[in-house]
């Protein structure tokens, strides 16, 4: 168990910025997610607390210990690759046993405790298999109880879940929920998933070439998102986002027109959630306007898109809600569902 | 790829391997059972010398050889079966040995002496140049990037350098009066003859073998080296893998494939050794296999060459390399099996 500190950590090859200034204290038996899109530094940023890469500045603690300067083999984390890192020559028995082997524990712990954490990732049945043999799934779960085997006070896992298909994905999800749940270990998990991190995560950090664009729990972050990058990379659809202009609360754009809000006059981007929104009422005219650009069925649910403030911009109806493209269409946007950045910062008003 | 396509492409070099390979190596086979030799016929002949009183005339038997009409040796071919094997193995005299328990004397005898030299040259070269061509590919994967160019182009140039005038330079360098020795004499103040005894020489040979050979393995691990998986070596520098152990446990199993491949490139080649001993002038106290079939064919004094007899040292030596692949080549089938699941 450990609470890691991460001091102004940076990490620069020449005079590109890797991760810039990351300041932040994950809590023990925290399950902290690093989000972001390719390249955003959450990768880096995992493999800095893991000791495989070098910090150019700043100060990693894992329970108040500085461990810059530690091998990775001292610093007690076990890590979970996306592409598994399992030894091809060995089968899953050896594979799990192989951190008790070089670690020089005692021998005859290793069946025990081998035993005990493949059944908690239910891969009793497959031990004398070798990975060649094994679904994307199992393998992903041999690295899993490999990881868990020495039982380490932190779990870093980098995309475990990228290279499963989406059925399988969302099985191990929970599968991997369920052993945070159990094991109560202080976990680092990277993503580009959205979905994974709200799902999993107590907390999220969301990053964005290589900064910290914002710290909260998934409702924090889906429900206040800090700014505009936050709010396109939280949520599915992404939050709707209209160009515009707030005079004396009423916020203009094409075709839109929202009325009482509470921010103060200027050049504006404005954002709200398509689950948010609604039809306008029968012979009523909503804040948006617009002919229907186009119909999507989920199943469960029926978007409508239309063009306003130069986006185009999503709205959530009932599965039953029929139309066809080029109908005009309005939409209820009431103020109290609106989020308002400044349009030059991208940064919430 | 369809099957005419297919055949188009490898039929001529087929055609040519049956050419060029499997023809001489039937021709040998057969040759080895027979033997070719002139005939011979004997003739009086009268030599007459004058003397004193009257000339002295002596009659003598010749034995000649047949001429047909053109002037030519006529020959005769005769099938054997395996005497020219008992010629060369010469295994009344190995028995003779071990009865008498002088285990020696075995070696005494060109075959075995060939064999034995052989055998040790092929075994004792194997693993060294593993070890070094792995070594060097290690040692030049984890060096800066701007001296990896000119490390390979160094370590590349001994493969380049032919075996004959690369033996020949180690020869010149350690020879009686050569660079290295004069130094080592200087050095030491002792007289130094590295070609006086079999050892030096041997010595001499494994390390310009091992010189000679360790660059083929050395690029060939370079490259497999950059095949390895990043996410498994850094899952075992994790896990707690020392250096030594994350070479143990992914590196080489990662490399076996291509150890197993340089390894029976090597027993090929080297089983077939013949170079050193024309450069380092051994012949008087080390010969190899493929030497001993070409001395075989050396004419001798009457001009008559060893046919069948090199033949047979030809596909005693082809018997020890197929034994010697035995091994490795089970290994590779058993991997492609066991990789086909």
């Amino acid at each position: 168990m450990a609470e890691i500190q991460l001091r102004n950590v940076n990490k620069r090859w020449g005079s590109f910025v890797g991760v810039d200034s990351f300041d932040l204290t994950i809590a023990d038996r925290e399950f902290l997610v690093l989000l972001g899109p390719s390249g955003c530094g959450k990768t880096t940023t995992m493999r800095m607390i893991a000791g495989l890469e070098d910090i150019t500045e700043g100060d990693i603690l894992i329970d108040g210990k500085v461990v810059n300067d530690l091998d990775p083999k001292d610093r007690d984390v076990a890590m979970v690759f996306q592409s598994y890192g399992l030894y091809p020559h060995m089968n899953v028995y050896e594979n799990i046993r192989f951190p008790l082997k070089v670690r020089k524990a005692d021998p005859a712990e290793h069946d025990e405790r081998v035993r005990r954490a493949s059944a908690m990732v239910e891969l009793d049945d497959f031990l004398h298999r070798k990975p060649a043999e094994l679904s994307g799934g199992q393998r992903q779960r041999v690295a899993l109880a490999r990881a868990i085997v020495r039982t380490p006070s932190v779990f870093l896992m980098d995309e475990p879940l990228s290279n499963l298909d989406a059925k399988l994905r969302v099985s191990t999800r929970a599968q991997i929920k369920n052993l945070s749940h159990e094991l109560k270990v202080t976990t680092v998990y990277v993503t580009h998933d959205q979905i994974e991190a709200m799902t999993l995560a107590d907390r999220v950090v969301v990053m964005k070439q290589g900064k910290v664009q914002q710290v909260g729990t998934p409702t924090d972050i889906y429900d206040n998102p800090a700014n505009t990058f936050v709010a396109s990379f939280i949520g599915s659809p992404a939050m709707n986002l209209m160009d515009g202009t707030i005079k004396d609360g009423t916020f203009t754009g094409k075709n839109v027109e929202i009325n009482g809000l509470s921010a103060a006059d200027g050049e504006v981007t404005l954002g709200f959630r398509a689950e948010d929104a609604g039809l306008a009422e029968a012979g009523q005219k909503g804040q948006i306007t617009a002919p229907i650009y186009t119909v999507e069925l989920l199943g469960d649910a029926v978007m409508l898109a239309v063009k306003a403030g130069g986006q185009l911009v999503s709205v959530k109806t009932t599965k039953e809600f029929r139309a066809e493209i080029g109908d005009e269409i309005s939409f209820a946007v009431p103020s109290d569902i609106c989020h308002i950045f400044d349009r030059a910062s991208g940064e919430r008003v | 790829m369809n099957k005419k396509t297919f055949a188009a492409f490898v039929g001529p070099s087929v055609f040519m391997m049956f050419i060029f390979i499997a023809l001489p190596l039937v021709s040998v086979f057969f040759e080895s059972f027979k033997i070719t030799q002139p005939i011979v016929e004997q003739q009086e002949v009268e030599t007459c010398t004058p003397g004193f009183i009257g000339q002295t005339c002596v009659t003598e038997v010749k034995t000649v050889p047949v001429l047909d009409e053109n002037g030519k040796t006529v020959t005769q071919t005769e099938w054997v079966g395996l005497q020219s094997y008992r010629n060369v193995l010469q295994l009344d005299k190995v028995g003779d040995a071990i009865s008498s328990g002088n285990w020696g004397d075995i070696l005494q005898i060109d075959f075995w002496k060939a064999l034995r030299f052989t055998l040790m040259f092929t075994l004792l070269t194997l693993p060294l140049v593993l070890v070094v061509g792995l070594s060097l590919a290690l040692a030049v994967n984890n060096a800066v990037r701007a001296v990896r160019g000119p490390v390979i182009f160094i370590s590349l140039l001994p493969f380049i350098i032919t075996p004959v005038i690369g033996s020949l330079a180690i020869y010149w360098l350690f020879v009686g009066d050569g660079i290295l020795t004069s130094l080592l004499e200087r050095w030491t103040q002792t007289n130094i003859s590295m070609f006086a005894q079999a050892w030096t020489i041997e010595l001499l040979m494994y390390f310009f073998r091992v010189w000679n050979n360790a660059p083929f393995a050395f690029v060939i691990f370079y490259a497999g080296l950059q095949t390895v998986n990043m996410d498994t070596l850094e899952s075992a520098v994790i896990d707690g893998a020392s250096r030594w152990e994350r070479l143990r446990h992914v590196i080489i199993p990662h490399l076996m494939p291509l150890i197993i491949f340089i390894s029976i490139i090597h027993l090929m080649d080297v089983y077939r050794v013949f170079e050193e001993i024309v450069g380092f002038r051994s012949q008087a106290h080390v010969i190899s296999l493929q030497w001993l079939t070409y001395d075989f064919l050396v004419p001798d004094d009457a001009g008559n060459r060893a046919i069948s007899r090199a033949s047979a040292s030809a596909m005693l030596t082809m018997i020890g390399i197929v034994i010697l692949l035995i091994w490795p080549l089970r290994r590779t089938w058993l991997d492609h099996k066991g990789g086909a699941h």
